[in-house]
């Protein structure tokens, strides 16, 4: 009786504190929770001293090592951390030796400006120009002639030929080192972090990375990049390509084409001069003598004689055009020189670069099993996603011919 | 109740509802290592809120039962009118949906929280406004409990729909292709400690995962036509709409606390 009667006033009690309000609520709210917090937390511990922590193999430098859940992330930190290097890295051991190949094989060249000019300006030169001025196309005869005098002694397209033709062997060279020393530093570092006892059926379960593996396929597709990007910029014709592209340069500085117009406007000046004078010759030497050889002997010389006086004088002119312009044609030639150096190297880099990017984008990728090489966009939207999809596709390339022939080579 | 005009016309200060919003919107906004010491307390006053709105809620709907059958002296009424058994269930059922708005409000982007609180002030439009249509028709002391009771729906409806609009339009992880496990690896937030709440959320991002996955999916292997698809991902998502219904439900529970203090 007193039992039913201590049970009936409990039931009352937790009656009247069940009432929402008041801290009697708040208070078995708490109690509800902290019970569900407690039994949850139970169970969540139970749950992960059930499951046991995954084990990660990675095969480094030739040896598989089996790396607990932490050592992994470590390890993937590290891998990140040094391939956000690989580009600078590359770029240090490439741009001497590409910088000192292109010094040798423009020093040449620029040595021989100042010989180019003394026969532009030279009595010969000066002569030949006037002639061709007068009677053939003066650009393409220039152009011709900076080629024959400057470029081709010079022997830089065969320097550009064979150094584009070294670069790709080299920078396969430069990468596998690099390539070697980070898989050697990786390995340097977790061989002894590895999980001492792993029953091997554990292993088996266990993700695999195969950083060599990842490491030669992105090597090789490096190289392959970067002889892409050799053929983009000439290939085995680059030497040709180059020298066409700096007889542009050289003869399209400010002070060349001041002095070719100054060279044009004379022979238009001179082309009516001489047809003048020629002409009055002729008309000078039929009103003397209508008929006879004689004549024509008088005729010839009056012309000759306009033809001497002509070209005395505008030989002076051409003297003086040298002195005004020589000292600011040189300097240009210079320039363009620089500025075609400054190109090839910069195409170079770029290659290089790319072929860095190539390994890059592979190991980032590594961590991530059965990632497909490009192609998956980011994101995924339910609505109004046409436009996405197109442009998320390709991923932003400087050269389109090159990209879409990397990406048909990895269907 | 008292009905005096100051009652009469809500809104009076709207802090019990502004309190538990501005409470709940900067936990789910704060550092995980926050949110975690924090998880208990404000569990507590999610819990307690929505047990609140929930047991006055079958109160009444008990009440309107007993009325019907019993006679109006009997005892029975007292003792029927919902006691311990229905406390605890109102509370472990208010616990466990805590819960569920809790993790959820954790995941959703800040965003959303623009949405969460436009749903508390149409809440707020939409209390006056049912209030003055029922009250020519409602009993005066049961007026407040009734407009609550039908509160729910109305406001939890809209918020659903806009949050699955939401969802409808923000971008997903691109799933197509991948093993379910392959998907959960690289998309899954690795666990950073071994806390509860870190643990519930990372569940709950997994559920999430396999929802977008299997839709993903389903749309690019069985080639179905639009309305299918989009018919196909209402359904799924409408799971959003349990964040809606337990928000509104909290903030009902809030309203009901503070009657019942004013009471």
């Amino acid at each position: 009786m007193s039992e039913s009667a201590l049970s009936r006033r409990a039931l009352f009690r937790l009656e009247r504190a069940a009432r929402p309000g008041g801290w009697r609520g708040w208070a078995l709210s708490l109690l509800v929770v902290a019970l569900l917090l407690v039994l949850l937390e139970g169970g969540y511990r139970w749950l992960e001293s059930r499951s046991q922590a995954p084990l990660f193999r990675v095969i480094v430098a030739g040896e598989s090592l089996t790396l607990d859940d932490e050592t992994h992330a470590d390890f993937s930190r590290d891998l990140t951390a040094l391939t956000a290097e690989i580009q600078a890295q590359l770029a240090a051991r490439m741009t001497p030796w590409m910088d000192a190949r292109l010094d040798s094989a423009f020093e040449p060249l620029a040595a021989a400006v100042p010989g180019y000019l003394d026969w532009y300006f030279s009595a010969p030169g000066s002569y030949m120009r006037l002639g061709v001025a007068m009677v053939g196309d003066l650009d393409e005869w220039l152009d011709e002639q900076l080629h024959e005098r400057l470029i081709a002694p010079s022997g830089i397209e065969d320097a550009l030929a064979e150094l584009l033709a070294d670069y790709p062997e080299r920078l396969a060279r430069e990468q596998r080192a690099l390539a070697d020393g980070l898989a050697a530093t990786l390995h340097e570092r977790y061989a002894l972090r590895q999980v001492a006892s792993a029953t091997s059926e554990e292993v088996e379960m266990t993700a695999m990375l195969d950083l060599d593996a990842v490491l030669l396929s992105s090597l090789n597709d490096g190289l392959d990049r970067s002889r892409w990007s050799a053929a983009a910029l000439g290939g085995a014709g680059v030497g040709l390509m180059a020298s066409r592209t700096l007889v542009g340069r050289l003869g399209a500085g400010a002070a060349v084409q001041a002095s070719r117009m100054a060279l044009r406007g004379l022979v238009v000046r001179l082309g009516a001069g001489t047809a003048r004078s020629l002409a009055s010759g002729g008309v000078a030497a039929m009103a003397t003598s209508p008929t006879g050889p004689g004549a024509l002997v008088v005729g010839t010389l009056t012309g000759a004689a306009t033809l001497a006086a002509i070209a005395g004088g505008e030989y002076a002119l051409l003297k003086s055009q040298e002195s005004r312009h020589r000292p600011a044609m040189e300097e240009q030639m210079h320039e363009a020189l620089a500025e075609t150096r400054a190109s090839l190297g910069l195409a170079l880099e770029a290659s290089a670069a790319d072929a860095a990017r190539a390994i890059k984008d592979r190991l980032g990728h590594a961590g991530a099993p059965d990632e497909t090489a490009g192609g998956t966009p980011e994101a995924f939207r339910i609505l109004g996603r046409q436009g996405e999809k197109s442009a998320g596709f390709l991923p932003p390339s400087n050269t389109v011919g090159l990209q879409s022939a990397h990406v048909n080579r990895n269907p | 109740m008292t009905s005096g005009p100051a009652h009469r016309h809500w809104p009076v200060p709207l802090w019990h509802l502004a309190v538990p919003v501005l409470a709940l919107m900067l936990w789910s906004l704060a550092g995980s290592a926050l949110a975690g010491w924090l998880f208990l307390p404000v569990w507590v006053l999610a819990t307690q809120m929505i047990a609140a709105g929930s047991l006055e809620a079958a109160r009444l709907r008990r009440r309107a039962w007993l009325g019907q059958y019993l006679r109006d002296d009997s005892p029975w009424h007292r003792r029927l009118r919902g006691g311990a058994v229905m406390v605890v269930r109102h509370q472990l059922l208010a616990a466990l949906l805590a819960l569920v708005l809790l993790v959820k409000l954790r995941l959703l982007p800040p965003v959303t929280w623009l949405l969460l609180l436009a749903g508390a002030v149409g809440l707020v439009l939409v209390r006056g406004w049912l209030r003055r249509r029922l009250a020519p028709h409602v009993v005066e002391a049961r007026l407040m409990a009734i407009t609550r009771r039908l509160l729910v729906v109305p406001v939890a409806g809209p918020l659903a729909l806009a949050l699955v609009g939401m969802v409808l339009l923000s971008p997903q992880p691109w799933l197509i292709g991948l093993d379910w496990e392959a998907a959960l690896m690289r998309h899954l937030p690795s666990g950073e400690g071994g806390s509860l709440l870190g643990f519930f959320e990372r569940l709950a991002a997994a559920a999430d995962i396999t929802r977008a996955w299997a839709m993903q999916n389903a749309e690019a292997q069985l080639g179905f036509g639009a309305p299918q698809i989009l018919l196909g991902w209402l359904l799924m998502l409408l799971t959003q709409g349990a964040v809606a219904w337990a928000f509104v439900r909290l903030l009902v529970g809030a309203d009901a606390l503070r009657g019942e203090e004013v009471s």
